[in-house]
Formats: C-alpha cells, sequence, structure tokens
C-alpha cells in the first residue's frame, strides 16, 4: 500500500475538477488530483464540437482544446494526478479525511486535509423512465454514442431514434447525421427544445433533422436488436394520449434524457443530499454538509455551459482555501427556492466573507420579461432581477451583494407573479 | 367411453366450440379451433386437473394463431435438417439438450460418471432462459400441492443448496420467508365475519392453517409470530401486519450465477458444451434415438435427456415424444439499487387469499448482491419469446406489492426484466422417460420451484436414466468443486493490494458501481464468456447505477482486444453491439 499525503484532494479530472486543482496549486498548495480514467479532461474528450469556453476565454473552443488549457496548467503546477485511480472509501475524521483508491499500481492510501469532490454527472438510462417493451441491442445513452462516435470511430447504427431534445441530444443527432446515419428523428415531451437556442439552430435546423415535440417512446420493440419503437404523444403534463400510438421503424434508439449528479459516494459519507438538485447541499462556498469537503461542477447540479461550472470550481478553490486557513463562519442564513423555482444552489450562506455570493437557479416555467425576487423571511424585497426570458432548460447566474443578507435568517428566491 | 374420456368430454361441452380429442397412454391431444388465447389455456388447465391424466397437447388454435411463423420454424428446421444430417460430431452415452439450470445440473451430476456427455445450447450462453430472469429464491416447499413431484423434489432441493454452494462455490443464504397476515389477506370473505372475527381469525387461526400445510408438506422450523416479533425482523413492514409466518429455510440464490457454476464444473468433469448449437431433429431407428441432429451437425447418442425449458414441448415433437404443451407464463421482476438492501432481511410477501390471477404470490425479495427485487408476476403469453415489459406491468407491480413496505423508496428502481416459466397444463414437473421413444426423457414443465428443485431433479433425472438402462460406473477423477471468479468488490483491501502487485489489471477498476475490475472480465473471458451479456452475468459488471451508461464501451474494448475481434463485431448477447465504421468505413 502506498501512502500519500497532501493538503488538498480533487477527485475527478474533468473541468471542474481540473480548475479546482490549478487554481489551489497557484494558491500554493499541495494538491491530488484523482481521475478514474485514464486521461485528464472528463467528458469533455469526447466533445469534439465546439462552443466551450466562451464566457471564460471568450472563444468558441473543442472539448478537448478546452480541457488542455487546465491539463498543460495541473502538470506544470506539480499537482500530484494519480489516473486510473478509483476511490473506494473515504473516512472523515476531524482535521484529517483519508481516502483509500484502487489503481494497477496498488492500492493508494491518502491523508489529506481537504477534499473536493468533481466526479461529475451520469446519463439517466430507459430504466428511469421506466420505457417499456425489450431489452435488445441498440439502446444506448448519448454519451456513450458520442464517444464511440468520436474516439473510436463506430456508428451505434443506421436508422436512427434519438428521444430527448436537451444539447446532448441535438449535438449528438449532427454528429450522427454527419457520419453517417441514414434516418434520423428525435422526438421529446416538451413544446420544444429543451437545450441552448444555438444547438437547436447549429444542430438541428442547419441540417433538416426531423423532430416531433410532444412525443415519447411507450415501448422498444425487437427480440436481438430493437427492430422500432412505439411512439405515442403526450400532452401538456406528458400524460400519453390513448390512440396516438404510432410504431416507428428503427434500429436504434438513443437516449438522452438527462443527467444525474454522482451523489451516491457523499450520501454515503454522510452529507446531505437536495432532492431537487440530486447534489449535494452546499454553502455558498461549494463546501457540502460535511466540513472540508467541498463538492463543485455537474455534481451539484448540471451547468449548462462548462465555464459555469469551472466558475463553481474556482469559488470553490477560494472556500477550500478559507477552510484550510481556518477561517471563520459566522452563521448560517438559509436559501430558498420559492415559486416557479425548480433548484437553486446555495443552499445556505455561512462563512464570513466580503465577497458577492454567485448563485445559480433553474425556473419550472417559461416567462418572458420575468422578474425574480429575493425576499428575506418576512417577506421584504431584498432585489429584484430582470431576464428577457427564462425557462427551465436555461440555468439563471446571479451575483447577490453579501450586504444585502446582513441580520438575515432566510432569504428566498422566486419569480415574481407579474 | 372410459371414465378419463367422459371427463374430458365433459369439460370439452361447456365451450361453444367443435373441439375433438384423442387418448393416447393416458396423454390427451385436443384439436380443434377457440376464440381467444385465453380459452385455450384455460381448457388445457381445466384437463390438466383430471386426475389419471399425464399429459395435455393442446393443438387447439386460437384466433391469431401465428400460423406462418410455426410454419417458418418448421421449415427452418427441416433445412438445417437435411443439411447437417449427414455431418457426425461425435458419439455420446448422453446428449443434453438446453444449458439452463436443469441441463446444466443434470451435466454435472452425470459427469461424477465415466461416461461421455455433450450438452447442447442454442444460444451464445448458458442460462439465457428463465434461468437468467429468474428471482433467485429457493422456495422452501410449502407451496406445492401434496402428491406432486414438486412437492417432493422442492423440499429436497432446498436441502441440498448447502453442499452444492460449497462445493460450486456461489453465493447462497438462507435468508428465510416471512408471510404477513394483514387487513387485507382474506378481504374477500370478511363479509362473512364480523369485524373482530375476521381479525382472529387473521390473527390466531390463518396463520396456523398456513404452518399446518407446511408441516404437513414436510417443511421444518415454520413459526408463528405476532407483534413485535416481527417487526423486530422486519422493521419496515406494514404496521397493520396482525401476524406472519416464518420459514427459515427459505433462500435466495443468483439463478444464472448457479447456472453457470454448474456448467463450469461439468465441464471441468469432461462434459462438452456447444453453444450456438440448436436442436433441428433426431435420427431414429424405429423408436429409439441413434443421433442429434443440429445446426453443427449431428450428435451420435445412446440417451437423450430433454431440458430444453420453455422448448420442451417442440423438442419432444421432433423426438416423436410429444405429451404435453407447454404454455409459456411470464413473470415480471423490478430491481431496486443497493441503497435499499437495508430494508429488507427475508422474502417477504403479503398473504392474499385467493392469490392475484396475474400474480401468483410474489413479493419482496433480497437478492444475494445486495439489491431488492420485486414481483413477479404471472401472466400468460402466447408467445414464449415474450420477455418484453410493458409500462402497465411496472405501474402493477409497484402497486400491487408496495403494501408490504409502504415507504419503500420506489424511485430507486434500476432496472426490470421479464422471463418466461414453462409450466404444462398438467402443472407438475414431468420427468420421466417417453412413453413412445425408447431412449428419450422428458424434463419438462419446470416452473416455479425449478430453481430450489434443481439439485434434486438433476439427482431424479439420473435415476430415471439408469432405470432406462443406462450404465454408470463412477469417474475416480471427478472434482466437485468449482472456484468462483474472485469479485473485486468483495475482497479486503490487503488482498486486493496483493493481487494488484501479481497482476495490475486487478487495480483497473471497469465497473465502478459494481466495483468490478479489468482482471475479473479476463477470468470470465477465459471461462468462455465472449459476449457484453455474458461478461455480466459473469462478473456483475453493468448491473449497477448506470446500468452499464459508462462501462459498456471499456468491456466491449476488453472483448475486442482479448478475443481478437474488432470492437463492432462484439456482440450484446445474440446481436452485435453496434452497427459498425462511420462512413461505412474500415476503422
Amino acid at each position: 500500500m502506498k501512502a500519500y499525503n497532501y493538503d488538498v484532494v480533487v477527485i475527478g479530472g474533468g473541468p471542474s475538477g481540473l480548475a479546482v486543482a490549478t487554481k489551489l496549486a497557484e494558491k500554493g498548495y499541495k494538491v491530488a488530483l484523482i481521475e478514474r480514467k485514464d486521461e485528464l479532461g472528463g467528458i469533455l474528450d469526447q466533445c469534439i464540437h465546439d462552443g466551450f469556453g466562451t464566457k471564460l476565454f471568450n472563444k468558441a473552443l473543442s472539448g478537448p482544446e478546452f480541457a488542455s488549457v487546465f491539463i498543460n496548467k495541473a502538470e506544470t503546477l506539480g499537482i500530484g494526478i494519480h489516473l486510473n485511480t478509483y476511490v473506494k472509501n473515504v473516512e472523515i475524521r476531524e482535521n484529517e479525511k483519508e481516502i483509500v483508491a484502487i489503481s494497477p499500481h496498488g492500492i493508494k492510501n491518502i491523508k489529506t486535509k481537504a477534499i473536493v469532490y468533481a466526479v461529475g454527472c451520469r446519463e439517466r438510462h430507459q430504466f428511469e423512465i421506466k420505457i417499456g417493451g425489450t431489452r435488445p441491442a441498440g439502446v444506448y445513452t448519448a454519451g456513450m454514442v458520442q464517444r464511440l462516435i468520436n474516439l473510436y470511430g463506430i456508428l451505434p447504427g443506421k436508422n436512427i431514434l434519438i428521444v430527448g431534445g436537451g444539447d446532448v441530444g441535438m449535438i449528438v443527432a449532427r454528429h450522427l447525421y454527419l457520419e453517417g446515419a441514414e434516418n434520423l428523428l428525435i422526438v421529446f415531451p416538451e413544446k420544444r427544445f429543451a437545450g441552448l437556442p444555438r444547438n437547436v439552430q447549429q444542430c438541428i435546423l442547419d441540417f433538416g433533422i426531423p423532430y416531433q415535440p410532444q412525443t415519447v417512446v411507450k415501448e422498444i420493440i425487437g427480440k436481438e436488436r430493437v427492430e422500432g419503437a412505439i411512439l405515442v404523444r403526450v400532452d401538456e403534463k406528458w400524460k400519453p394520449i390513448p390512440g396516438t400510438e404510432e410504431l416507428y421503424p428503427c434500429d436504434t434508439i438513443i437516449l438522452s434524457v438527462g443527467l444525474i449528479p454522482y451523489s451516491l459516494k457523499l450520501k454515503k459519507i454522510g452529507a446531505k443530499i437536495d432532492p431537487r438538485t440530486k447534489g449535494p447541499e452546499i454553502n455558498e462556498f461549494f463546501e457540502t454538509t460535511i466540513e472540508g469537503v467541498f463538492a463543485v461542477g455537474n455534481l451539484v447540479q448540471i451547468f449548462d455551459y462548462v465555464d459555469d461550472a469551472v466558475e463553481s470550481a474556482l469559488i470553490a478553490a477560494d472556500g477550500v482555501e478559507k477552510y484550510l486557513n481556518q477561517e471563520p463562519k459566522e452563521k448560517i442564513i438559509e436559501f430558498v427556492p420559492g415559486k416557479y423555482i425548480r433548484a437553486l444552489i446555495p443552499h445556505r450562506i455561512e462563512w464570513k466573507d466580503d465577497r458577492n455570493i454567485i448563485a445559480f437557479f433553474r425556473a419550472n416555467i417559461e416567462k418572458e420579461n420575468a422578474h425574480i425576487e429575493l425576499r428575506d423571511e418576512n417577506g421584504n424585497l431584498l432585489k429584484r432581477y430582470f431576464r428577457r426570458y427564462i425557462r427551465p432548460s436555461t440555468l439563471e447566474r446571479i451575483e447577490i451583494p453579501r450586504e444585502l443578507l446582513q441580520d438575515k435568517r432566510q432569504v428566498t428566491l422566486n419569480v415574481s407573479e407579474d | 367411453m372410459s371414465s378419463l374420456e367422459s371427463k374430458v368430454a365433459k369439460i370439452l361441452k361447456r365451450y361453444p366450440y367443435d373441439i375433438t380429442f384423442e387418448i393416447n397412454d393416458k396423454i390427451v391431444f385436443l384439436y380443434g379451433n377457440v376464440e381467444k388465447y385465453k380459452e385455450w389455456v384455460e381448457i388445457g388447465l381445466r384437463i390438466g386437473k383430471i386426475k389419471g391424466i399425464d399429459g395435455v397437447v393442446n393443438k387447439i388454435k386460437w384466433r391469431g394463431f401465428p400460423e406462418d411463423r410455426f410454419k417458418e420454424k418448421e421449415e427452418r428446421r427441416r433445412m438445417l435438417f437435411e443439411k447437417n444430417r449427414e455431418k457426425v460430431i461425435g458419439e455420446y452415452d448422453v446428449i443434453i439438450i438446453g444449458g439452463g439450470i436443469i441441463g446444466t445440473a443434470i451435466a454435472r451430476e452425470l459427469s461424477r460418471y465415466d461416461i461421455k456427455i455433450a450438452l447442447l445450447e442454442k444460444a451464445s450462453d448458458i442460462a439465457t432462459g428463465a434461468s437468467k430472469a429468474n428471482n433467485g429464491m429457493i422456495h422452501p416447499g410449502v407451496a406445492p400441492p401434496r402428491n406432486t413431484l414438486k412437492r417432493k423434489l422442492n423440499i429436497r432441493g432446498n436441502a441440498m443448496y448447502d453442499k452444492w454452494a460449497e462445493e460450486l462455490g456461489f453465493k447462497f443464504k438462507r435468508v428465510g420467508s416471512l408471510w404477513l397476515i394483514t387487513p387485507r389477506t382474506l378481504i374477500r370473505y370478511k363479509k362473512y365475519l364480523p369485524g373482530p372475527l375476521y381479525r382472529v381469525v387473521l390473527k390466531y387461526i390463518f396463520p396456523w392453517v398456513v404452518k399446518f400445510k407446511g408441516m404437513r408438506n414436510g417443511v421444518k422450523g415454520i413459526k408463528i409470530l405476532r407483534g413485535k416479533e416481527i417487526f423486530r425482523l422486519e422493521p419496515y413492514v406494514t404496521k397493520d401486519t396482525l401476524a406472519a409466518v416464518y420459514v427459515p429455510s427459505t433462500g435466495i440464490v443468483d439463478s444464472y450465477e448457479v447456472t453457470i457454476a454448474l456448467a463450469e464444473n461439468a465441464k471441468e468433469n469432461g462434459v462438452e458444451i456447444h453453444l450456438k448449437t440448436e436442436v433441428v431433429g433426431f435420427l431414429k431407428e424405429k423408436n429409439i434415438i441413434k443421433g442429434v441432429v443440429t445446426n453443427k451437425g449431428v450428435f451420435l447418442c445412446k440417451y437423450v435427456v430433454n431440458a430444453a425449458g420453455i422448448y420442451a414441448d417442440e423438442i419432444a415433437e421432433l423426438a416423436g415424444a410429444r405429451e404435453y404443451t407447454i404454455h409459456p407464463r411470464k413473470g415480471v421482476e423490478l430491481m431496486f439499487h443497493k441503497d435499499t438492501g437495508g430494508l429488507i432481511h427475508h422474502c417477504l410477501s403479503e398473504l392474499v387469499f385467493p392469490s392475484h390471477p396475474t400474480s401468483k404470490g410474489g413479493g419482496l425479495n433480497p437478492t444475494i448482491h445486495g439489491n431488492v427485487m420485486w414481483g413477479p408476476t404471472a401472466v400468460e403469453v402466447p408467445d414464449k419469446e415474450d420477455t418484453s415489459v410493458k409500462r402497465e406491468e411496472i405501474e402493477f407491480v409497484l402497486e400491487r406489492y408496495s403494501t408490504i413496505i409502504p415507504n419503500f423508496p420506489r424511485e430507486q428502481m434500476i432496472r426490470y426484466f421479464a422471463g418466461v416459466r414453462a409450466p404444462t397444463f398438467t402443472e407438475d414437473f414431468i420427468i420421466r422417460p417417453a412413453k413412445w421413444v425408447k431412449n428419450f426423457l422428458h424434463v419438462a414443465g419446470i416452473q416455479s420451484p425449478g430453481l430450489a428443485s434443481a439439485p434434486a431433479i438433476a439427482e431424479y433425472a439420473i435415476d430415471k436414466l439408469k432405470a432406462m438402462g443406462l450404465e454408470l460406473k463412477e469417474n475416480p477423477l471427478f472434482n466437485p468443486r468449482r472456484n468462483p471468479i474472485p469479485a473485486t468488490a468483495e475482497m479486503s483491501i490487503e488482498e486486493l493490494d496483493k493481487r494488484i502487485m501479481e497482476n495490475p489489471k486487478w487495480g483497473n477498476i471497469v465497473c465502478t458501481c459494481e466495483l468490478v475490475s479489468e482482471a475479473e472480465i479476463i477470468e470470465a473471458i477465459n471461462r468462455g464468456a465472449y459476449t457484453l451479456d455474458a461478461i455480466k452475468r459473469r462478473t456483475r459488471a453493468g448491473m449497477g447505477t448506470c446500468q452499464g451508461s459508462y462501462c459498456t464501451l471499456k468491456i466491449a474494448e476488453i472483448l475486442s482486444r482479448e478475443l481478437g475481434v474488432p470492437l463492432n463485431d462484439i456482440l450484446k448477447e445474440e446481436s452485435k453491439l453496434f452497427n459498425g465504421p462511420v462512413r461505412g468505413e474500415a476503422p
């Protein structure tokens, strides 16, 4: 067994993990980065399309390009990089945390003062959305297909049904179109695509890929390989409309039906999980409910832009620094998602600091000229934000001046009715 | 008219159809047409219940009977038969048809003796029929009626599992069953009993009825529990439980793990296992089978064991030994995340009488790997391969068993699947020599509790073979032991570290949900697995939270490397996992 000792261990070598590790290394801490795969970069290594870094670098980079900025940095900063290393156990003790990890080089015993989880998310699969029918070859998640095409040069099938109108589904549709799929159809239960408008234009409309809104897959047909799917129309509440079933012949079904934070491990060590985001509850510096254990990126909640996920990591790096410096916490101000808010982070404010608080939220309605209100526990309006559009598919970012929150116990964010 | 004939005629008179029948050696053959599949099943079952009948061959057709598909199948078999009837593969003492739990159990039991055995399986792996879609329960033997072969073999089979598990190295745990008696148990009879009396019956009388039935069957250790005793064993079960019957001998296994273990041990002891080998006919001389014709060629033989599960009737037909018809009965199971494993400790069910027509019994089961399963249902389906799960069926199971543990986190479901049982109309195991073919042994109708009975079925089948004249001489080299593939997930850190030092592949975790290393996958390949699903059944890779979205590609890559075949030729089960290179270009 090999023993290691660090100030901070970052678990997960994707964009958020890389960002937090490099920033902490720049601050002078002894940092380790643990990655289960044999490469850094996370999901970005399969994202060969562009559009990454528009906020951070003012450039539309490809996934690998974006990742390489941080990977190069990580390599020059003397970060302890543990590839092919899988974290099996984490034990939390006062002022010390111990990680047991498995790697082809043997078991690693890693002691550290702080841990940042940056393990991202996973894709929802067919069984989580209760698709009926058989379970033949030819049903994949979109991320797997993206990897398959872009890294292995293999097409999953020829006549393809894509389920889900989110960004990943749209981007995969474009790849499939370019790489030789013969027939493509995208179906989704919403009235409109759930992804970013730029992807609707660049992936779907530009290539004339057919799509069918308000439709879901009722059943998969096929014994050994997918032979088709029974599609059914749904109403506004996503309830199937009887009699609208139709058979769509295809050999492949690709599911792009949502991402779920990989928070199970955090739950195991005792961190509180938010049922809305499915990620851990965090404070304004992305510390979980376990002291000295932080969570960043898509593990906390699904970000639309890698730039935002990276921002979460950079904020967390400041938090880790505060933790390591044993800076005091003040008192807890609860952060509550109010009306029309589906999810909100952070969940609480607790450090003594003077920086603005960066909050992310997702609305559960579509609204033009929307006002978002921040109110205290007595219902007093603290601040209003204006958005030209809000919609469930877009994660909104707001900054909250810290002085507004003085003496508050609880603040609520909601979308104004008017 | 004999009494059997008049009994059959009396039953058929109830139906408005022109159904004819003949009885040959206590086997009833039915002909005619009915409107609904349901009626086809019903008529068969009614006739199967007649005492003194050995089998029902139901040749009645229902409206929508897939005539063309049967013809196509027949034609295909005939073509393969003609093509392969001359190509001799080898000479054997015993040919076993079917690589499920029963076929492999018989093969392994027979490998104790110095004879030449081949097991033929049409799929790409063993255990791909009912044996892969089973809830893994080793029934105690309370349920089967008296005077059935099922009852006898169930109780004996259950008792034999400890030794099997120990020798074959599969996981087995006697978790015990807890059958809850709640206000819903006899709800249909409530109107005959005033309220307080109903409770008394449920709490004090009914448990004894169940216990007595079990005791009469010969099941030991049955206890009646009330009040706190129940909740001490199972703290989360419904609080309105009035009493519970506890049966300690119920066990759990992973049915495909058992099947794989049996096959590996049989192979180790000299049984030839031929996968992708489909029986298409028989070479016969008078009433003796001389050879089994397959898509690969002819297996010359002295004895044939028909353990073809759902296809047993078709195989019997090909051999001229059709004595029964299988009516496929589907069972749906829901699988829950390991996080829910702590919520139950026994096989739990709520006794409801009369039992539900589409889910006889069933309940909540712990799995040997720490998950929880809900189900199964029991639905008659016309298609033997109908393992589809409809959304309504998922909802049905969720609804049906939700009263057992009301607060169960139902959203933690990670998979659902269905298997098809192989009952005959007489609803008992049929293990006997064929009536009209001399060297053909039926091992058919092995439905629930077939898994629990399997060790005893194998023993019983071999006694039958002996009685048929098979001479058996002990094989001095027989080794009853088989070593399972070591599982990273079960190793201590120290042990794993040691293994990694010897072979770094133990340290390469491929499936993170179930903690499966590359070394395990390679070991499974070395033991004969060559499809993604075969790997999954042997290592659990892909069985966890993400259902393979992360590891499928990695496993396919390992398979491709180890087998020396391109990635796009890797199979899932029978079909290719992926279509092919992009833009049709070779990689």
